[in-house]
């Protein structure tokens, strides 16, 4: 018995030399997201492979079944720092839960590389570069889409300070630092290519009101009372009401819901309905967003690039752990219409 | 008779089985640190488990545990933060709390004749919703390290003891409430008439036994060990979201299922649940050390509490058969 038990002790101080060893030939990331069956999460861990292949370091991928699962999420990362890992990239549920740990990284040496939403309010020093999407960038890139739509510079240009044209921006809320960018992003750029032709006005929620007399081009924010979906519902029907509005841009999927109840999930804009004619631009996926856009009643709609961002975040964790000087990254955004939607590239993007 | 102890040690087997297993085939599994995760994790589950394996003795079951653990973590943060209470009364509340629900429990099932799993399955929703309602919805978050009031964390999860830096504190909790759970089952009245009760509650009360008033106080334990998870779970984890708790019950239920405690009641022991806790935190910190990712640690356990049961069941029969 005795004997069994020390060539036991023996095999396990062997094994456990052994794994270390191989630690030391490739780095090894782990990678902890905030869920790991959602489409979203699956796209980041497809970029995050792919980071890993390019770079030839070894990850692992996982997040807890649901977003409230922190205490899962806490082991997840307990267990990560016992491999004595390379670096970290993480997207904490709560930072609060996880402060602890940090302290530990910035003591061991660990760099922790913020994706997705990142690590918030992180302890001095163990946060090292955040790979996220920039909101105000990825709304000026529905802007600038909208921009180019067929005939949307010419109506612009033929504006007239009698009947200004109205650009209409639907937000469920003006709080949350996600929706604000990307309601900003919007109307700064829209704002910007209408000036370089004609006088722009905005008007609508104090935080971007800039209104101007003999304005030919009106910008009008439309903030929802509240985020449920028959508030914004709401909203939107006092947008679809305004005089001679010839563009839309709603600023996430929430906004999209309500604007959907508004226009019979959007079968109004179609050829002939109501609302024919008007252009529309989203912002985010989902299921009845992804019909509206698929059947042409969206012009199209932005999404995050949730592959960029685990591609970005493998790269920030190797760069970190090699020492080299790394800084936060905009992971970016694409547009998706009816023409592309059903891309390899786009569809693992946009999510049901 | 021999043969009995050697199935009695199958449990205590398969745990360091599988540590050994995971320390030969896990990433750096074989390390004090993850030792130290291992009995972190088993904070809030070995407390919940050691208070619900009086009831299930005693041939009941509460569905409570984790909804409650919860709603008096919720509780307690939410005077200490919103009221400006003192941590230390926030604490005393929580743990007030989760003891009243338990006695609440006990109350339904002893006086009112509810069956268990009706009783605590709506304290489960109550106590689920309460939490919500109490906070209105808002996360609560306890005091981390460095902040006012961190004294919290040093106290109940990790603390420096000279050179000794980020020892697990709460592990030491959890060894008094081990030590004290298994005297009171095993070295007193109480714990003697939980097994009669469990065994055959008609014949208990016909020898005498007050039954009605021992099961309030079984369910009442229960809920007190249940608050203390609370504490525990807000010393590891920080953050308590209103709405969860439901479903953290089965970590413990099965960690006494694991430990061989049959659900009819009657038999089971306290080292056994200790050992269902640490291997249901062994699979959950040695699975991921060989690579394999949380839907797989829910399908091994399910395996596990299968097996153990199987085993448990040839165990009795053997025992059977050596009488």
């Amino acid at each position: 018995m005795k004997k069994l038990l020390t060539i036991v002790l023996a095999l396990v101080c062997l094994t456990a030399m052994l794994s270390a060893a191989v630690a030391e030939g490739t780095m090894y990331i782990p990678v902890m997201a905030k869920g790991f069956q959602h489409q979203y999460w699956q796209a980041v861990y497809q970029g995050a492979q792919a980071a890993a292949k390019d770079y030839g370091v070894e990850i692992y991928f996982d997040g807890p079944a649901s977003e409230t699962n922190i205490d899962e999420q806490v082991t997840m990362l307990k267990n990560e720092m016992a491999k004595n890992p390379a670096a970290i990239a993480l997207a904490a549920l709560s930072t609060d839960s996880v402060m602890t740990e940090l302290q530990e990284c910035v003591e061991k040496g660990i760099p922790v590389i913020g994706f997705d939403s990142g690590v918030p309010n992180a302890p001095e020093g163990s946060i090292y570069a955040t790979a996220a999407t920039n909101n105000e960038n990825a709304a000026a890139l529905a802007a600038e889409k909208m921009y180019e739509h067929e005939g949307f510079a010419e109506m612009i240009a033929a504006a007239t300070p009698e009947s200004p044209v109205v650009i209409a921006v639907i937000s469920q809320e003006a709080v949350s630092s996600s929706i604000v960018g990307r309601t900003t992003g919007f109307v700064n750029r829209m704002k910007a290519l209408c000036e370089a032709v004609t006088t722009v006005s905005v008007t609508g929620h104090d935080i971007w009101k800039d209104e101007k007399d003999g304005a030919a081009v009106v910008i009008h924010v439309q903030i929802s009372a509240t985020t449920e979906a028959t508030d914004v519902a709401t909203a939107s029907n006092a947008v679809l009401n305004m005089d001679n509005l010839k563009a839309v841009f709603l600023s996430n999927e929430g906004a999209v819901t309500g604007f959907l109840a508004a226009t019979a999930d959007g079968s109004e804009l179609a050829d002939g309905g109501r609302y024919d004619g008007l252009m529309v631009a989203g912002f985010d996926a989902g299921a009845s967003q992804k019909n509206a856009v698929r059947n042409g009643w969206f012009i199209g709609s932005v999404t995050q690039d949730p592959y960029m961002i685990g591609y970005y975040s493998v790269e920030l964790a190797v760069k970190a752990a090699k020492g080299e000087a790394v800084s936060d990254i905009d992971t970016g955004a694409q547009w998706y219409d009816a023409s592309n939607i059903d891309d390899e590239m786009i569809a693992m993007l946009v999510y049901d | 008779m021999k043969k009995i102890n050697l199935q009695k040690a199958l449990a205590p087997a398969a745990l360091i089985a599988l540590y050994v297993f995971f320390a030969i085939f896990g990433k750096n599994f074989f390390d004090v640190y993850t030792l130290k995760t291992i009995l972190e994790t088993s904070y809030y589950v070995g407390f919940m488990a050691f208070g619900v394996t009086f009831v299930i003795i005693s041939g009941g079951i509460d569905l409570s545990l984790g909804a409650n653990m919860m709603c008096s973590a919720l509780l307690g943060c939410y005077v200490y933060a919103k009221h400006g209470w003192p941590l230390w009364a926030g604490l005393l509340l929580c743990v007030a709390f989760g003891t009243f629900v338990g006695f609440l429990n006990g109350v339904m099932i002893a006086k009112f004749k509810l069956p268990p799993f009706i009783a605590t399955l709506g304290t489960q929703m109550a106590t689920l919703g309460l939490g919500a309602i109490i906070t209105n919805v808002q996360t609560q978050r306890y005091p981390t390290v460095g902040t006012a009031d961190g004294w919290f964390k040093d106290v109940f999860y990790r603390c420096n003891i000279g050179s000794i830096k980020g020892f697990p504190i709460g592990a030491v909790y959890l060894v008094i409430a081990f030590v004290l759970s298994l005297v009171l089952l095993n070295c007193t009245k109480f714990g003697h008439y939980v097994y009669a009760i469990g065994s055959n509650e008609e014949a208990a009360r016909l020898s005498g036994v007050k039954t009605d008033r021992y099961k309030i106080l079984i369910y009442t334990i229960c809920g007190l060990f249940c608050a203390l998870a609370g504490i525990f779970y807000a010393a590891t984890y920080t953050t308590v979201i209103p709405g969860t708790g439901n479903g953290l019950e089965m970590n413990g239920i099965t960690a006494v299922i694991i430990g061989g405690t049959s659900m009819a009641g009657g038999s089971g022991s306290m080292v056994g649940t200790l050992i269902g806790v640490l291997i249901m935190s062994v699979l959950k910190t040695g699975l991921p050390s060989i690579g394999l990712q949380s839907q797989w640690q829910t399908f091994i356990t399910g395996m596990v509490v299968i097996g153990a049961v199987l085993f448990d069941m040839a165990r009795v029969r053997a025992a059977r058969k050596a009488k």
